[in-house]
Parts: C-alpha cells; structure tokens; sequence
C-alpha cells in the first residue's frame, strides 16, 4: 500500500491526533501528537490492511537550530578544543526534540514512517514497548543520548553510558565533561613545538644545538 | 672523563660527527665502572633475551584496530615469529597489553584493572591514533579518552588508522628492543666494539 493512502486510513482513525502528511521521494512521513503515538501504533499494527509487524528503527532527534519549515541554521556546536578543554558557552537550545518511527510490514511489504515532535522542557512520550519489544532498547537509547522521557517504559535505564552520566551527549547544548569517576577526557594539544630550541641547559648541553646556517 | 686511553688508530672522527653519536664517552664509563658486575649483567642480558623472546600479549581488542591485530596473529604475518603469538586470555599470564582501539571512558576503568592484574615487568603498546591521542574522536568525543597515555604508561606508540600489521610487527620489535636493553635502532659502531676489545679484562 502506498503512503498516502496509509495515512488516509490512519487519520480517519486517529482524527486530530494525525496532524500532517509529507511526500519525499525517499521516505515520506507523517506527523502525529505526541501523546497518540500509541494509539496510532497500535491501529498500524494490529489492522490487517497496514499489518505493520516490525519496527525497524526508533529514532531520538533534535531540532535546535532548525526553523519551523525544518531548514537547518548554524548553531556552533559545542566540543573540545584544539587543546584538548571543553568548550564552554551560554547559549540555551531552543528546538524541539522529536521521535521518528520506522515500520515495515513483511507480509505487505509496504514502509512507513511517524515523526512527532515534544517540547523541550517536557520530552515525554508514551512507549510503544509494548507492541514492538524491540522498541524497549531503542527507547533506553533515545532517553540515554538525548533525554527523552517514554512514559509506560518497563526498564528506563541508561543503555551505553554509565548510569552516573550527567546530561545527554546528543544534545546540541551538551557541554563536554572533562572528568568522568577519574577518567580524564579532556586532551592535549597534538603539536607542541616538537623540536625544542637548544637552550644549553643541563638537559640540553651545547652539543645538541643544531647547526647554525 | 679525560681518564680513557687514546682511541685507536682506527677510529673515524668524521664519521662520528656525521652520525653525530655521542655515545662513546657514556658508553665506556659503564663498561670500566661495571667491571665487578660483568657476570650479573650478563645474566641480565640472558634474562632480556628470554623476556624479549617470549612477550605475551592479553587479548585485548576494542576497535577496528583489532582485526589489524587478528591478521597480525594470522599466518600471513605470525606475531608468533617474534615470540608474540601467545594471547593470553587473562592478564594475570601476559606481559604486554596491545591497546588496539578506541578507549572510551567507560572501557578506560576497566583498562586501568587490566593493567593493574598484569604481573610486573609489564609493557603496553597504543596502536592507533585513538589509542595515542583520541585520533577523530578528538573535537567531538565526549565519551574517549583522548590518549591511552592519561591511564597507563605507553612504551611503544605505533601510528595509523587503522596501522598496518607490518607498522605493529615493527613496533614489537622496537618493545622487544627496549626490553633488549638498547634504544630503538642504536647499532655500535665497529670502532666502540674494537675499543672495548683494549679494555684488560675483556681479554
């Protein structure tokens, strides 16, 4: 079944919780509310017509720097120096974060993707882990790296970084650490004068000066 | 200093000051003021000699650079040449741990562990840019610690990106060099060698 006609049937299900729908040759996709992204898996799954039996992937996304139309500005994000410090700043991220939903039907063979978008200082959306269990780890991996919170999730852990983390690194306003339970993670500079100037001191007696001309 | 004797008639000043060697002065110090301890240095160089011959890596793969260290192990280029190819899996029987990959901060705790488990003497080669300094994990790493150097003590960098088994051979022959005693390339000249033979009781 193609897409838009995926969708026509999805928001006669859902409503006004299916807000919009978005041709690209590649991969077209559909905005819904967050808080119905359940309900929306649900009929994608268990309706024989869609019968989407897998989730192929479950995406976290970050809009800071992105307008309302998706275009993407310069937003300098932050990371180490040429030293090797952490980069410091006050800018404040502003953009949304959003979930992205990849499904897949073996028996239809037919594709389709839900994208929504929760405010930033309220990322929370309802977990789809129990439809697909796969989705449990990429969930962990969403809330891991980049702070979104799936309500109903039966095993909210971290899933790569220690549990003490602080902060999540996929964020576009994450600020590198520089110490981590000991571990340095800050650098050094790559290149420091690897040739010395003779001085003549009692390190570096006269002998090793280089030749003059 | 000025208590030597004359060098040969042999002895090239021309070639020295090419290779600009300034070893000769420091060399035979050590060979006059470690005359009593002749036998035990010998015993020392036996004992190197043994060690260099028979350096046991622990299995220890972290990144890409690892399969490098898979094909090095392999027959086409057989570490076991050199005395290398034991890899032990547990640190308690190795002597030298090859940190082939990306350390990340998480695996660095653990490093520290293995390194703290192995028996002395003990010896780590950084293979890899991520192992030297962060490599491109550098700017935006968050998780890497940019240089297996801030945990542990590095004898033998080997650079690349993944390096070549050739480039790790080669820098196991410089560890087993330093172990030998001897800094990486150093070969006494002919005229050190002929000069000791005056020495009386090297007759």
């Amino acid at each position: 079944m193609e897409p838009n006609a995926i969708y026509e049937l999805l928001a006669a299900h859902l409503g006004d919780g299916a807000l919009a729908f978005t041709e690209h040759p590649l991969e077209p996709w559909a905005d819904v509310a967050p808080g119905r992204v359940a309900d929306a898996c649900r009929f994608l799954r268990d309706d024989p017509r869609l019968d989407f039996n897998q989730l192929m992937c479950l995406s976290g996304l970050d809009w800071d720097g992105h307008d309302a139309a998706g275009k993407g500005k310069s937003v300098a994000i932050l990371g180490y120096s040429d030293d090797g410090q952490p980069e410091k700043s006050d800018r404040v991220a502003t953009g949304e974060l959003g979930v992205a939903y990849h499904l897949y039907s073996h028996a239809l063979k037919h594709k389709f993707t839900l994208r929504l978008r929760v405010p930033r200082d309220a990322a929370t959306v309802p977990t789809v882990s129990g439809l697909w269990s796969t989705a449990a780890w990429h969930e962990r991996e969403a809330w891991d790296l980049l702070g979104i919170t799936f309500a109903g999730h039966p095993d909210p852990r971290r899933m790569l970084l220690e549990e003490d983390w602080v902060g999540h690194p996929l964020r576009k306003d994450y600020v590198m650490p520089d110490l981590w339970n000991g571990v340095p993670l800050q650098g050094q500079p790559y290149c420091a004068n690897p040739f010395p100037v003779a001085t003549g001191g009692p390190d570096q007696p006269a002998g090793d000066k280089p030749a003059e001309g | 200093m000025s208590t030597h004797p004359t060098p040969p008639s042999g002895y090239d000043v021309g070639r020295e000051q090419m290779l600009d060697f300034k070893v000769d002065q420091q060399l035979l110090e050590v060979v006059e003021t470690d005359a009593k301890n002749f036998i035990l240095t010998t015993v020392d160089e036996v004992f190197n000699w043994a060690k260099l011959s028979s350096v046991w890596p622990v299995t220890f793969g972290l990144a890409c650079c690892a399969i490098e260290m898979m094909a090095t192990s392999a027959t086409r280029y057989d570490i076991d040449r050199f005395g290398a190819g034991a890899f032990r899996a547990t640190p308690r029987q190795a002597d030298l741990m090859i940190v082939s990959g990306t350390v990340t901060a998480k695996m660095a705790t653990r490093l520290k562990l293995i390194y703290d488990q192995m028996p002395e003497p003990k010896w780590v080669i950084a293979m890899g840019s991520c192992a030297i300094g962060g490599g491109p994990y550098f700017k935006y790493g968050y998780h890497v610690v940019k240089g297996v150097d801030f945990m542990v003590p590095v004898d033998v960098y080997v650079p690349g990106c993944p390096p070549r088994p050739e480039v790790l051979l080669d820098g196991l022959m410089r560890l087993q060099d330093k172990i030998r005693g001897r800094k990486g390339r150093f070969i006494a000249p002919k005229w050190v060698t002929d000069y000791a033979k005056l020495i009386p009781y090297r007759k």
